[in-house]
């Protein structure tokens, strides 16, 4: 919870080394990690297979003993009965009982978190429209679909409302719908203060929900950071804006080659496939094509919603709206920025808005390029950074800003 | 307690729509309401309602052990197809979830005793209606009174006299006059063995003419002259063939403790069970009982050939007073039945901690056995093992010695349900009482079933319930 000085998770020096029948190490999955989530953070743990990612979590819940090193969940050790009462679970699978109806599988759930039967019903209710599955609340979970299930393992993992959610893959296996959900259920989570660990090798899941992230490789942490100072290129500049005329495009290129002796390009940025699928299937929702498969979920239910805020998870109308908001257009220039050069690039930019050059306080800032030999200064959360593991993970990613950014290599 | 009753009615909700309960309850109705259809016993009534009893309860039983370790592969599937990661990361403690699969199974099981146990009543009263009648008078008296009946005994009863002591003074007698001196081979023991047996033997053997007495103590009934009590003994007469009839006079009662005393004439089958009925005056204030037989024939004009009873061992003569009624003694034997599935559940679920789910079911199948074979082991063992031999002496007496040993190590978990078998009693009208089934309580729920079920939430704790995935 936001105030408790704790660290949610603190682990310290955790090993795990799987070993055979005669109790010879025969691998070692988590090699000496050292991690602290705090509360309301959104975490995200990311690696390859095979990298420790989920022997991790299991430590974290009690499933497995570490081989050597100390991990505490709001201060205590993961099999302490009280600290799992705080928690909710979605594990890589959904593990359901065959035999019992969605329905009862979310109050079997809520009997051993103790709720009072009033609570349960009214959590079942809600978490079942949430999920978009309370037309098939009755039937017994052993018939659905792989997505379906998954629906319910994250319906289970917040009967309790947790204070902090473990989340092992969450969108294996779900529809870009129920994908989209889970990200946005994590997302409102996130608002209200809850603290969530992710674990993925999505990793455009991770980006857009998580402020941190620990990369793993070969049970070691190679990477520790928040999200923006990770990601960000400080060497690429890009600029967007309502579409503008192809004469306005001409002189900003140019205007960019004249100051800063570099082809800028010009382009229309495209929708994530994600976005437009859900259009599709809403708009299909809207003629009331009969489906025996999850709906679109409801809204998130409001005793997981922060009081401040009401985080509306209406896919169909923000599906709606972003179909509707003129696209903007994205101007991207490679060469590295060096402070000095700034200057005279914000005086570029006041140009093409028309504005009077903003004098800039701001102290200078280190520039927390991964590629960089230079020492990084040290931030909060630090980074920490094996350039080559996390080239090869973000390549994907990369690949995509490179397309729209330009051909030229980083420096 | 919300925990462990949730997780035994999963237990018992899995049960059901599973169809285990289906299949089972299946087997059981085609016991219960089949027998009476193929089974007659003696075919008389009281053969047939006995017969129909004792399959019926030793089928039953055999069914739910078989019930009961098959249920066991819910905490071992649980592992396998990881439903237990969501329930242990719940606040559920790990004791909390092994007592609430042990609670769930023995919901389970007292459902389907209760259903076996009802129906058997109902079909005992079908039988008692719609049995061909011989003699429709006798039989029914024979049943009321032999069998629907809760009777108490007690072998112990008996004054035997102190044979060894007997045959140990004879020995010393024989010894001072040097009989023995002569003899090759000579072995004290066995002599003494011999002296005892042919002491006993004296006396359970009645010679043509001859009369012995036999006092019983404790006979603690009501010795009102309305109420009764039971002779029923087996004998078998040197010289006769199987169903052949003998003839002698009994005499039940000691006119010198001021008691009353009966004389009763009697045909009897031999090697058949009788059973005589007397007033219960018959019983002296010191609540003891002389019954005296006579082996003479009394009935003038019917011939018999010099015959020598032998009263046996096993079927010796019982005295026995009703106690309880039927439908009491009913509930007492699957109380008893009960709590040895109740052990062999908390067995299960042990071995399904430690085991994958076809391991666990054989090793508690083999305990099951063991603990149902328990006596005849003892006696296989024993009369195996040379005592006074080396371990050393062969590789037979080594391998026989060495599994006398480890038997021994493990028997003290492993109970004797043959200890706690009351079907026998049961179906001979014999009491249930009440003190067996709170022994039986005793060693094989709060005593074993705690300590099974002690180690099977220990192996819970120390077990990882997530496996290697690398």
């Amino acid at each position: 919870m936001a105030g408790t000085k704790l660290p949610v998770v603190q682990t310290a020096g955790l090993c795990k080394t799987f070993k055979d029948f005669w109790r010879r190490p025969r691998v070692d999955a988590v090699k000496d990690l050292s991690m602290e989530i705090h509360a309301g953070e959104v975490f995200g743990l990311l690696g390859p297979n095979g990298s420790g990612k989920t022997t991790t979590i299991k430590m974290l819940l009690g499933l497995l003993y570490p081989t050597h090193g100390r991990i505490s969940l709001f201060g205590k050790p993961p099999t302490d009965v009280s600290v799992k009462a705080r928690i909710g679970f979605l594990p890589e699978e959904s593990y359901l009982y065959r035999f019992l109806s969605a329905r009862e599988t979310l109050d079997f759930f809520g009997r051993l978190f103790r709720l009072p039967k009033k609570i349960r019903e009214d959590r079942t209710t809600r978490l079942l429209d949430m999920v978009g599955l309370s037309h098939e609340a009755d039937r017994p979970v052993g018939e659905f679909s792989k997505g379906m299930a998954r629906r319910i393992g994250l319906a289970q993992a917040l009967i309790n409302d947790p204070e902090f959610l473990i989340l092992d893959e969450p969108t294996s296996g779900l529809d870009p719908i129920g994908a989209r959900q889970i990200k946005d259920v994590i997302r409102s989570l996130g608002q209200k203060g809850k603290t969530i660990l992710l674990s993925s090798h999505v990793l455009s899941d991770v980006e857009d929900v998580c402020d941190n992230v620990a990369i793993l490789y070969g049970g070691q942490e190679q990477a520790v950071g928040s999200i923006d100072d990770l990601l960000c290129q400080q060497n690429v500049t890009q600029i967007t804006m309502p579409t503008i005329s192809d004469k306005t495009i001409r002189e900003v290129k140019d205007l960019i080659l004249r100051l800063e002796k570099t082809n800028a390009d010009v382009t229309h940025p495209r929708h994530k496939l994600e976005d437009f699928f859900l259009q599709i299937v809403s708009q299909a929702q809207a003629t009331e094509v009969k489906t025996s498969g999850a709906r679109a979920g409801g809204e998130v239910p409001e005793f997981l919603k922060t009081a401040t805020t009401t985080v509306m998870v209406d896919l169909v109308g923000s599906l709606v709206a972003a179909g509707t908001t003129p696209e903007p257009l994205v101007v991207s220039a490679m060469p590295k920025i060096s402070k000095k050069k700034s200057d005279s690039t914000s005086g570029v930019l006041n140009e093409l808005l028309g504005k009077e050059p903003v004098e800039d306080d701001a102290p200078d800032e280190p520039s927390a390029s991964l590629n960089s030999d230079a020492p990084v200064a040290p931030t909060k959360p630090t980074i920490a950074a094996d350039s080559q593991v996390i080239d090869s993970l973000l390549q994907g990613e990369n690949k995509e800003s490179d397309d729209t950014a330009s051909s030229e290599p980083n420096a | 307690m919300m925990q462990v009753w949730t997780i035994a009615r999963q237990m018992i909700a899995e049960g059901i729509r599973m169809k285990i309960a289906l299949v089972f309850f299946v087997l059981i109705a085609a016991i219960v309401f089949g027998l009476p259809f193929s089974v007659t016993g003696d075919s008389s009534l009281t053969g047939a309602v006995q017969s129909f009893m004792s399959y019926s309860l030793m089928a039953t039983g055999l069914l739910l052990g078989v019930l009961t370790i098959f249920m066991c592969r819910s905490l071992s599937d649980e592992f396998v197809h990881h439903q237990m990661f969501l329930v242990v990361t719940k606040p559920v403690a790990r004791w909390q979830i092994i007592l609430g699969k042990w609670l769930g199974m023995s919901l389970f099981n007292a459902t389907f005793l209760l259903f076996s146990g009802a129906s058997m009543y109902g079909m005992v009263h079908y039988i008692k209606w719609t049995h061909p009648p011989q003699d429709e008078v006798y039989d029914e008296q024979e049943l009321n009174n032999e069998v629907l009946v809760a009777r108490h005994t007690r072998s112990r009863d008996m004054s035997i006299p102190n044979f060894p002591a007997l045959a140990e003074a004879e020995y010393q007698r024989d010894l001072e006059q040097g009989k023995y001196e002569q003899q090759p081979n000579f072995n004290p023991r066995q002599q003494r063995r011999s002296l005892e047996k042919k002491y006993e033997a004296r006396w359970r053997v009645i010679g043509p003419y001859e009369t012995r007495e036999f006092f019983f103590k404790n006979i603690l009934c009501d010795r009102s002259p309305d109420k009764e009590i039971q002779i029923r003994y087996k004998a078998d007469v040197a010289g006769y063939e199987k169903d052949e009839i003998y003839r002698a006079i009994w005499r039940v009662g000691d006119k010198e403790k001021g008691a009353e005393a009966y004389e009763l004439h009697v045909r009897h089958v031999i090697d058949r069970f009788h059973t005589m009925r007397v007033p219960a005056n018959a019983v002296a204030d010191d609540h003891t009982l002389k019954v005296t037989v006579v082996n003479v024939n009394p009935f003038e004009g019917e011939q018999q050939k010099g015959n020598v009873l032998n009263i046996r061992k096993s079927d010796g003569i019982q005295v026995l007073f009703i106690v309880g009624s039927f439908e009491w003694n009913l509930i007492r034997l699957l109380s008893m039945m009960m709590f040895k599935l109740m052990f062999l559940g908390a067995v299960g679920l042990m071995m399904a901690t430690v085991f994958s789910y076809p391991v666990a079911c054989l090793t508690s199948f083999t305990v099951y056995m063991l603990a149902g074979t328990r006596s005849f082991l003892e006696e296989a063992l024993d009369f195996m093992t040379d005592r006074n031999g080396s371990m050393f002496s062969s590789a037979s007496e080594f391998a026989i010695q060495s599994i006398a040993y480890l038997y021994n190590m493990v028997q003290w978990v492993i109970p004797s349900f043959s200890r706690y078998d009351a079907v026998e009693d049961f179906v001979n009208g014999r009491n249930v009482s009440l003190v067996w089934v709170l022994s039986a309580l005793g060693e094989l729920v709060i005593i074993k079933t705690v300590v099974i079920l002690g180690l099977a939430i220990f192996f819970f704790y120390r077990r990882e319930v997530a496996e290697v995935s690398v």
